[in-house]
């Protein structure tokens, strides 16, 4: 039926709207193609078929596009009229029959539903719907994380209407934007409104759309042709907002296509849409021949003169036909090789006539500009950057989907609050926006705001708005190869910039990420990098180096650990690490190596193997956090492999057999003829001990400043002997001490030793003096007696003095210092509680340790933060504790913790604090080290070396409270770094040997389950600092080190 | 629809050619609509049994269009959706875009080449159209599904695979094998009771 006035058009709505709010209850299911992915087909299919048998009353299935919430697909909907559409997620086809019985009793699976929408805006209805309310126990939708920020203008009607009705989208006021231009507007006022709006183009430039249609409107053709084409060949991987606007609400697309030719004076309309999309191609054919039907097409649309009509196109896998003049070539069928502009579409386009591109989501804006204003669109987003986006938010995050928030939105905001965060156990590194025209934003610039300017303003582009979250799982030098990898193919080969330059810059990181490209080659790369920019022919050339010109900008460092130290962290360029393990180890011990020595029952060598990476190899087989098993192969079969727990039977071995000795005297007589340099390392603790183990074998003297009385740092001091037996921690320090290290105890930095002083008398100075300042928890009372530092109980306790432990102790804090402050104080026989301001897994302290002390008996609150510490007689008598309720997620991945009101108060006579530490820095004031902000030391990250040439630092100095290994490794590092500054040459691999063992890979996984070491029960523990957990036996050694799967075998390794 | 059996090289090439008529068909539905080279061309390339377009096909539309085969074939060989060698029996398209990428897509096209003995080098510059001896499998890939939520992602006879890992492709392709098996055996059969009658 064809709709020939507003009338008819107005009585179609009302049926329209009746079809979606109907007296049936309404089921829908997201069957686009992220749905059917998921398995949404198969639930609909099953409805379908079950629905009429087994429900009586009518019920109305309808297919819907998606809703956005990708990481909940499969998502259906139930609408009960009277109530709340409710939202279930994550529905599988044995969920049917469930929800079939739900449904006849006109009730709601609560355990399945993920959100409520009780109200909608559909902004071209002269009014908001109220829907219904009910359903205490469930969400509404704009509560969840999720949703709580977006904006639903764009894909205001993806997931509730069926895109394959007309009516429906009629319904909804669709084409009443078509009605009202056509009654009332002149082509010139359509045009004045989109000015108001000002529209910006959504398909990556950010082009005023006015101007444009402007151009358009005044250009001349000579056959009187003039076309409009709606550019839907999305190629950016990682982008797919415009399939789901497609395939969720084509109408949307035609209507603002429509509106604008009348306003420009097309013709004819063409959609070119990719053919990998081949349900967005069949849904907007759909729609084209359903507008004809009803009028909206053709001839004498609506009764008035205008006569319009919209043809497809399909593309065919050319990443270049998004750009606008290689589009056109290849509907005129051409290869789709780009033009030069002038002249630009808008005078000659397609076969020579006036045309005008616009990006699908530019059109969809287009209906709810009219109806809604210019104004009202002007009034979202900010002054330069109008209206809403649509991104898509994928790669390592929580919730990956497509987001549509108010342009001006920072980053962090889609990151952390919408997205959730990291998805992995590693943190967000980068984030990459654009696509392949993109730029890399590292993690301290994702406070920046989500618009055009701001975006270019720090060498990213905001693009057509795919979002790929990166982890430090992810190598940067890889992923600007990925990208080059990418265009160098898509070059269409027409200009030489982007055909021969791009190959040529893939050479170059390809010789990167092999480990075999040199430091020159960078700027070599970055030379033909702003070459291909400026020079080439179209946006596709003009864009490509922009991955690689930010990578090398903001992720330098990756690239020189690639090309200087032929290591990546990440562990993806595959030449460049051994194993998972020995990757993700800070202090890349060889574990397969070492496991494999052990295996052939050399255990002489298998010490030596550990010993020349881990100076504390028993020590750190107890405490260290085991960063090698984050990798760690075997996790995905039965466990990762306890590769702490072996290192330290190897060494406990070895030191009750008394085998270390020889191989110490061994180091000693190996260690490098001496050069004659003084260091002065400022600091006994990890890092200190690693850098001063290299440097006195590199042939340096070294002396060891420690403010304590004896060496050892946070391992003496602060970690418990029930963790650490002290005669482990002192037989190992005693290494570096037979090595030759001075010990000066007793010995602060600060006035009468000095950097100054230091410097005339040594050649270089390392400084590691940890972070031992407990951060103050910063509210009243705080100085009254009894409220003590947990650094300072745990350095009393390991001094065997009063630490000044009451009875009733409560400790606040959640890391592993916390735990190992309260374990402490219990076994000095108080009562122990431990309050943490978030939930239980957001904890900080390891697993393992938060077992233990719910075993031994101390009790945790969480959820609750110090308001006030009250006290009488200046003697602490009671904490008083705040509620906390979450809030939104915060950078580190984790809810933050908000003030809920309620308070109450906890009686005890100890509060130790134990919130984290900060580092001391009183005494590089008048030292000339520079500081950065935040109170942190500029050094370089490769040598460790600071603005002043023999100043040295590193450990949690400068990474800030840390682990053990972590420390270790930043003493190695820096054992290098001023190696090479004091001698000019780098030998610091003379310190390493190279090890013989079988190339051996089990065929298939040996040994079973994880060996877990026997603890002390708890009977014999807590009146006690014993050691709790026990050396491995010599028989789950023995098939611990069997589970090995020897990842560091590479083919054709078998045969050396 | 006729079947021209050709040795060539090791293979056993089975070539196959759109009858001319439903050629005509395909050209009279899009003659002289915008795009309309494109449009013919992915249909009768659909409309081929081993999703190719043989040079006869090519020859055949540009005198049909009037367009020289020069231009016909600049822009088949330009776009990476066209193919000018017939594909194995199963096309699986492992998706290489970004987000894909970050959850390790090339692992798994690695390990897809590895698992059907597929001896030559893959050179992601170029495109990657590798049909195994049996003519069973052919391997490609594709920039981007836009199925970015669901990575990484792969396409095996039209229809798309979420959530791909090592585990699932090998069950997948061994399923393939086992019905190929039975439909072989079933042929078999077939041919003997045929002889027999």
């Amino acid at each position: 039926m064809i709709v020939k006035n507003s009338k008819m058009l107005k009585s179609l709505q009302e049926v329209g709207f009746k079809k979606i709010f109907s007296e049936n209850v309404r089921v829908t299911v997201g069957v686009g193609t992220c749905g059917t992915g998921n398995g949404a087909d198969k639930v609909y299919e099953k409805l379908k078929k079950d629905i009429p048998t087994k429900i009586k009353a009518k019920v109305d299935l309808v297919p819907v596009g998606c809703f956005g919430c990708c990481f909940e697909e499969p998502i259906l909907s139930i609408h009960i009229p009277g109530n709340p559409i409710v939202l279930l997620n994550q529905v599988k086809y044995y969920n049917v029959d469930k929800i079939i019985d739900f449904v006849r009793h006109k009730e709601i699976p609560e355990d399945l539903a993920l959100c409520k929408i009780e109200e909608w805006d559909f902004l071209n209805l002269p009014e908001k719907i109220e829907i219904g309310k009910n359903y205490e126990n469930i969400k509404v939708w704009k509560e969840l994380p999720y949703f709580g920020r977006q904006e639903k203008i764009v894909l205001r009607h993806c997931g509730l209407i069926n895109p394959d009705d007309i009516e429906e989208y009629i319904g909804v006021g669709g084409y009443s934007a078509l009605d009202k231009v056509l009654n009332n507007f002149s082509p010139e006022q359509v045009i004045a409104e989109v000015e108001k709006a000002k529209l910006r183009g959504r398909g990556g430039a950010g082009f005023p759309t006015a101007l444009k249609w402007k151009f358009m409107r005044g250009a001349k053709s000579e056959d009187s042709h003039k076309y409009i084409i709606c550019n839907a060949d999305e190629g950016d991987p990682g982008a797919y907002m415009n399939r789901n606007e497609m395939e969720g609400d084509p109408h949307m697309v035609l209507e603002g296509m429509i509106i604008g030719a009348y306003a420009m004076g097309a013709t004819e309309g063409i959609i070119y849409c990719r053919a990998e999309y081949p349900l967005a191609v069949r849904r907007l054919r759909e729609a084209i021949l359903q507008a004809r039907e009803y009028g909206f097409l053709g001839k004498n649309i609506l009764g008035s003169k205008f006569s319009f009509d919209i043809d497809m196109v399909e593309g065919a896998g050319a990443f270049v036909c998004g750009e606008e003049t290689a589009l056109i070539a290849s509907i005129e069928n051409s290869a789709g090789r780009p033009r030069p502009r002038p002249p630009f579409p808008a005078n000659k386009g397609l076969w020579g006539q006036p045309t005008n591109i616009n990006n699908v989501e530019s059109w969809s804006n287009i209906p709810v500009i009219i109806n809604k204003g210019g104004e009202w669109f002007s009034s979202i987003g900010i002054p330069t950057c109008t209206g809403t986006k649509v991104f898509s938010l994928v790669g390592t995050v929580k919730n990956t989907g497509l987001v549509e928030i108010p342009l001006g939105t920072e980053l962090d905001k889609m990151i952390f609050n919408i997205g959730g965060g990291s998805s992995s156990v590693k943190d967000i590194k980068a984030v990459q926006l654009g696509g392949p025209s993109g730029g890399c934003i590292p993690k301290d610039l994702l406070s920046t705001p989500v618009d055009y300017e701001s975006l270019t303003g720090i060498g990213a582009i905001m693009g057509s708005g795919g979002v790929v979250v990166m982890d430090e799982f992810n190598c940067m030098c890889d992923i600007a190869r990925y990208f080059v990898t990418f265009t160098a193919s898509e070059s269409c080969g027409k200009c030489v910039p982007c055909r021969e330059g791009l190959p040529q810059a893939l050479k170059i990181l390809n010789s990167v990420c092999d480990g075999t490209a040199k430091l020159a080659d960078l700027d070599i790369l970055e030379e033909l990098s702003y070459m291909i920019k400026n020079c080439s022919l179209c946006a596709l050339g003009q864009t490509a180096p922009n991955p690689v010109l930010t990578t090398l900008k903001y992720f330098l460092n990756e690239y020189k650990e690639h090309i200087i130290e032929h290591r990546c962290s990440a562990g993806v360029c595959q030449k460049l690490f051994q194993s998972n393990c020995t990757n993700s180890c800070p202090l890349h011990i060889n574990i397969p190596g070492f496991i494999q020595l052990f295996k052939e029952d050399r255990l002489e060598e298998s010490f030596e193997c550990i010993l020349l990476d881990n100076c504390l190899p028993a020590s750190t087989g107890r405490i260290c956090r085991a960063h090698c098993n984050v990798k760690c192969r075997r996790t995905d079969i039965d466990g990762a492999v306890s590769t702490r727990e072996l290192h330290r039977y190897i060494a406990d071995t070895t030191y009750a057999k008394n085998k270390d000795e020889a191989i110490i005297k061994k180091l000693i007589i190996e260690k490098l003829p001496p050069t004659g340099k003084k260091v002065a390392i400022i600091g006994s603790g990890p890092a200190g001990l690693s850098a001063a183990f290299y440097l006195l074998r590199l042939g340096h003297k070294v002396d060891i400043y420690e403010k304590r009385a004896e060496a050892g740092g946070f391992l003496r001091y602060a970690i418990p002997p029930y963790r650490l037996p002290r005669d482990v921690l002192d037989r190992e320090i005693g290494f570096v001490e037979q090595l030759g290290a001075n010990f000066l105890f007793n010995s602060e930095i600060g006035d009468k030793i000095s950097i100054k002083s230091l410097k005339d008398e040594y050649d270089a100075i390392f400084i590691a003096i940890g972070a031992h300042l407990d951060l103050p928890l910063r509210c009243g009372g705080e100085d009254l007696e009894g409220v003590i530092s947990g650094i300072d109980v745990l350095e009393k306790i390991a001094k065997n003095e009063p630490a000044g432990i009451g009875r009733k102790v409560i400790v606040v804090g959640g890391g592993n210092s916390a735990i190992d402050a309260a374990r402490s104080a219990l076994r000095l026989g108080a009562q122990v509680t431990i309050a943490y301001r978030r939930h239980k897994w957001d904890m900080p302290a390891l697993i393992a340790e938060i077992e233990e002390a719910e075993q031994e008996g101390i009790n945790f609150m969480y959820m609750v933060s110090p308001e006030n510490i009250l006290g009488s007689n200046n003697h602490v008598k009671s904490i008083e504790l705040m509620k906390m309720k979450c809030g939104e997620c915060d950078w580190s991945g984790r809810l933050k913790s908000l003030p809920d009101g309620e308070t109450f108060k906890f009686p005890c006579d100890t509060v130790i604090k134990a919130i984290g530490e900060k580092v001391k820095m009183e005494f590089i004031k008048d030292s000339g080290i520079e500081i950065k902000q935040r109170d942190k030391i500029a050094i370089d990250p490769l040598s460790h070396q600071t603005n002043i040439p023999e100043v040295f630092a590193g450990g949690d100095f400068i990474i800030g409270p840390s682990t053990c290994a972590e420390a270790m490794g930043e003493g190695k590092n820096a054992a290098k770094g001023i190696n090479i500054f004091l001698t000019g040459k780098d030998n610091f691999n003379k310190l390493f040997k190279k090890f013989f063992y079988k190339a051996e890979v089990p065929e298939e996984p040996e040994s079973g389950n994880r060996n877990i070491p026997l603890e002390l029960p708890l009977e014999e523990r807590v009146q006690n600092f014993k050691e709790i957990v026990q050396t491995f036996s010599k028989g789950q050694a023995i098939t611990e080190a069997l589970r090995c799967l020897r990842c560091d075998v590479k083919k054709g390794d078998e045969k050396t | 629809m006729e079947a021209k059996i050709e040795k060539k090289n090791k293979f056993e090439l089975i070539e196959f050619e759109v009858e001319q008529g439903e050629v005509d068909k395909v050209i009279a539905k899009y003659r002289n609509k915008p795009g309309e080279l494109l449009l013919i061309l992915e249909e009768v390339q659909k409309l081929n049994r081993y999703h190719y377009l043989p040079m006869n096909t090519i020859q055949y539309i540009g005198e049909k269009l009037n367009i020289h085969t020069a231009k016909i074939f600049s822009v088949v060989t330009f776009f990476s959706f066209f193919n000018l060698i017939p594909e194995g029996e199963h096309c699986i398209t492992i998706c290489r875009g970004t987000a894909c990428h970050t959850k390790r897509s090339r692992f798994l096209l690695e390990f897809l080449i590895d698992y059907l003995n597929i001896e030559e080098e893959i050179n992601e510059n170029e495109k990657i159209f590798i049909t195994t001896p049996d003519r069973m499998f052919t391997v490609r890939t594709i920039a981007c599904f836009g199925q970015c939520a669901l990575s990484p992602v792969m396409e095996l006879d039209g229809e798309i695979h979420a959530h791909m890992n090592t585990e699932k492709l090998k069950n997948l392709i061994e399923k393939i094998r086992k019905e190929e098996k039975e439909k072989k055996k079933k042929k078999k059969e077939m041919n003997s009771n045929d002889r027999k009658e």
